[in-house]
């Protein structure tokens, strides 16, 4: 049962310390304008980086956006990492092998679920007969198999060769501290012992009586290796948000936020109303050099 | 010395004389890949060590940071530095700018692609320490060791593994005057990480806390615009004098009788111009007037403190400067009652005015500002001027200002003003927004003391000229073409400038540089000589 209790934690854990990460900066205030382009978003422009300022008189003219081609260039970097792709070709077949095996377990944990569900209406999925002859059990059984099986060994790998590309490379070396080499490293042991659980049951069994479990509030039944993997990756989730891994709830800041927030401050717009607001706000502190004080002089030299 | 394989972040504080310089540069293209075409590197003297931060890589780019003459001193910087610190983590000292700033603080995953888009990291030969990076990391490793509590092993787990010192305050100082700020990394981050917005804020930490800044962004800068009107020193009368000036020199080149407006109450147009133009390169303004009088627009230029030049040094290192520039130069387009401010040819004042300022006014102080580059092609386009391209009939290749692509998104209006005035047009490689900087950016054009110019012109400008000789490949070796660098914007037209002169490339090959409204009053149909002096005879000055 404390099993069972930790893992509700460690989920809701996860899912709350990143909502708080993401509610710390948007709850920041309006930062001054540090658009960079290409932004998507121009519409009919944004794939040469051009912007509304390439109009004759923009200001009097209607503000034209494309949330479609703003959405084409997210799709393309939250599932391909594009930047990547495009910038450092070498480095991206590891990213992309640990973030798309990330993404392939989530699949797997959605099938889990749904299994689970599957399971608690009555519907027998795998039996000591083999996979169930209904296609539904079927095709949850499949695809359950495939994702789970490509997600771990690709996220293994990937966090795997990503830890000994840092640990062997000169140039990245230089840069990674011991907590950078024991985020990979954390993911990669939570992998191992998964792919140890897995090998005793290739089914994925276990991991649907650990949803059904979930579901309706009962304990759950594990061996060593299983409660070992259960407790590391619940750590991991509780650990995941407080490191820089929450880049995930970063990414969205720094690109919409900042690398593609260009809206104007037009009279009467919202961008205006924020402003005003924000200028209301007179901060107690302020800077040291002479040039802040009234009257001061010019440079530490005056 | 430690070579610039080796070096690492930590090393930052360790004591050195130099910590470490530069071997062997990228290589430029021909005719500069054979031996002897460019001037070697040299050491700084002595007396500089013994005064200023030489001990970073020789270079001195900050000719305020002098070494300290006491203990005391040098305590009293480092604790002054460690206080800007706090202060650009603060909500309340820094609101402007805490957000992207603690985005690329918390979040790099030191992947290094940034460094693969960096110019100054790839003239450097690869040298770690110009890795974009690099400095962000020692800045990292500053703050954790200055924030975080635990101590011991926990200290060098989280990267907290720097000495807090003088040396290593300074030479971060210095280091962030080797980066351009033009952003080219952050294009290419995976996470959207901007590692010339961490250079910037250590900028601010020593302009804003410490009070020093690079004498010509601050004293001769900045404090020298808002008190004379103009960072080159002009004062009104001077000013009035200039365009005097002007005015006879368009008559004499063009035989037109322009007079031009100032101070003009109610115009359509107010338009700046870097008052540099008005010293170094006066053709432009003349062109810009000569262009506006025939197209018969409405404008005028202000006389007015702030109003007859339009940089805003501060966006590079201050940003209170900048919103006291920015302020007043809005207060003199207001005055003046005009319906909106056009910028000239300077790439920074288009991003000051147009895009760093935008957050700063509201209602009735709000002033409509927009490039000059829509308003030119619309003249062309619709045939408000009469122009025959075959007078520039000379390869001619364009530079792209960052301020104005990366930073603004004005891409194509230059791109078809110089199709349709220049035949042989051939772009750099990579250009637009994916350009890369002249190598003058956010200052160092104007950053000439003791050896700064050295740096800016075999490794920050490196690339740019590796660009202008790649585009100019076909006719580079033959002196007999004239070729043209098309870069609309002061500051770069100053780092081409001084390429082309460090280089001799004029002298040996033939190769020149100015703006782009100059090209387009040179391909006007009805001027009997070219207003290019390169083009010009002996006798068209007569």
């Amino acid at each position: 049962m404390l099993l069972l209790i930790f893992i509700y934690i460690s989920l809701l854990a996860f899912i709350l310390i990143s909502l708080s990460v993401a509610l710390k900066y948007a709850k920041m205030p309006m930062h001054s304008r540090w658009e960079l382009y290409p932004v998507p978003k121009e519409k009919g422009r944004g794939e040469y980086g051009g912007s509304y300022y390439e109009e004759l008189k923009w200001y009097e003219k209607p503000r034209e956006t494309s949330l479609f081609a703003e959405l084409k260039d997210m799709v393309k970097e939250m599932l391909f990492i594009k930047n990547l792709f495009v910038n450092q070709r070498p480095l991206w077949w590891l990213s992309y092998a640990l973030h798309l095996g990330i993404y392939l377990l989530g699949l797997w944990t959605i099938m889990l679920f749904v299994g689970a569900v599957t399971e608690i209406a009555g519907m027998t999925i795998v039996s000591d007969a083999g996979v169930s002859s209904h296609w539904w059990a079927a095709l949850v059984y499949y695809v359950t198999f495939v994702a789970g099986a490509t997600g771990a060994i690709l996220t293994t790998l990937g966090s795997g060769a990503l830890l000994l590309r840092r640990v062997t490379m000169e140039s990245m070396k230089k840069y990674t501290t011991g907590q950078d080499y024991f985020n990979l490293l954390f993911i990669f042991i939570v992998l191992i012992t998964g792919l140890v659980v897995w090998g005793s049951d290739p089914a994925f069994n276990y991991g649907r009586e650990i949803m059904k479990g979930l579901l309706t509030f009962s304990p759950i039944t594990a061996d060593g290796p299983l409660t070992l993997h259960i407790i590391l990756l619940g750590l991991l989730l509780i650990y995941i948000p407080q490191s820089k891994m929450s880049h995930y709830v970063a990414k969205y800041f720094t690109f919409h936020k900042v690398l593609w927030e260009n809206d104007p401050n037009l009279p009467g717009s919202e961008i205006e109303k924020k402003i005003k607001e924000a200028a209301s706000i007179k901060p107690g502190k302020t800077w040291a050099a002479p040039h802040f004080q009234a009257g001061g002089s010019v440079s530490k030299d005056q | 010395m430690i070579n610039g394989k080796d070096i690492k972040p930590q090393d930052m504080g360790k004591p050195a004389e130099q910590l470490t310089k530069f071997a062997e540069l990228m290589d430029l293209p021909a005719p500069y890949n054979k031996p002897g075409m460019e001037p070697p590197l040299t050491e700084p003297k002595d007396a500089w060590k013994e005064k200023f931060c030489a001990s970073l890589d020789g270079y001195i780019g900050i000719d305020t940071l002098t070494r300290p003459a006491t203990k005391e001193e040098e305590e009293e910087q480092v604790k002054k530095f460690l206080s800007g610190l706090e202060k650009i983590f603060s909500n309340e000292t820094n609101r402007n700018f805490i957000q992207p700033l603690l985005l690329s603080f918390e979040y790099c995953a030191k992947c290094n692609t940034c460094s693969e888009a960096c110019h100054v990291f790839q003239a450097s030969g690869r040298h770690e320490m110009y890795r974009p990076i690099f400095r962000s990391e020692v800045l990292r490793r500053i703050a954790k060791k200055h924030f975080k509590k635990g101590g011991g092993l926990f200290e060098k787990f989280v990267g907290a593994d720097i000495d807090i010192n003088w040396e290593t305050i300074a030479r971060l100082g210095e280091l962030a005057y080797r980066c351009n700020l033009c952003r080219r990394c952050a294009q290419t981050c995976p996470l959207g990480l901007d590692n010339a917005l961490l250079a910037r804020e250590i900028r601010k930490i020593f302009s804003q806390e410490m009070g020093i800044a690079p004498k010509p962004l601050h004293e001769k800068g900045t404090v020298l615009q808002l008190k004379t009107g103009s960072s080159t020193g002009i004062t009104k009368p001077a000013f009035l004098d200039n365009i005097e000036f002007i005015e006879e020199d368009i008559e004499e080149k063009t035989g037109k009788k322009i007079k031009i407006p100032i101070d003009k109450k109610g115009a359509d147009i107010l338009l700046t111009h870097n008052a540099g133009e008005f010293m170094a390169w006066p053709e432009n303004p003349a062109a810009f007037a000569i262009i506006f009088e025939e197209a018969g627009l409405d404008w005028t230029l202000s006389s007015d403190l702030l109003g007859y030049d339009n940089v805003n040094y501060g966006i590079w290192y201050d940003d209170a400067q900048a919103k006291k520039i920015a302020l007043q130069q809005f207060k003199v387009a207001k005055d003046l009652g005009v319906n909106r401010l056009v910028l000239g040819e300077c790439g920074h004042a288009h991003k000051a005015a147009a895009v760093s300022a935008d957050r700063l006014f509201t209602g009735e102080d709000y002033v409509p500002r927009e490039s000059f580059l829509p308003l030119l092609w619309d003249l062309i386009k619709n045939n408000k001027l009469k122009l025959d391209p075959s007078k520039n009939s000379f390869p001619v290749t364009l530079h792209d200002p960052c301020n104005v692509v990366r930073m603004m998104g004005v891409v194509q209006p230059q791109r078809e003003i110089i199709k349709a005035v220049c035949p042989q047009f051939r772009e750099m490689t990579p250009h637009g927004v994916h350009n890369y900087c002249c190598g003058g950016g956010s200052g160092f054009a104007i950053m000439n003391a003791m050896n700064f110019s050295e740096f800016r012109n075999k490794v920050s400008a490196r690339m740019k000229f590796k660009q202008i000789l790649d585009a100019f490949q076909d006719t580079i070796e033959n002196p007999a073409v004239p070729k043209y660098v098309c870069a609309p914007c002061s500051n770069c037209k100053g780092a081409i400038r001084d390429i082309l002169e460090f280089y001799e490339v004029t002298d040996k090959f033939n190769v020149h540089y100015g703006g782009l409204v100059e090209l387009v009053v040179n391909a006007l149909v009805d001027l009997e000589k070219p207003y290019l002096e390169f083009l010009r005879d002996d006798e068209d000055d007569f």
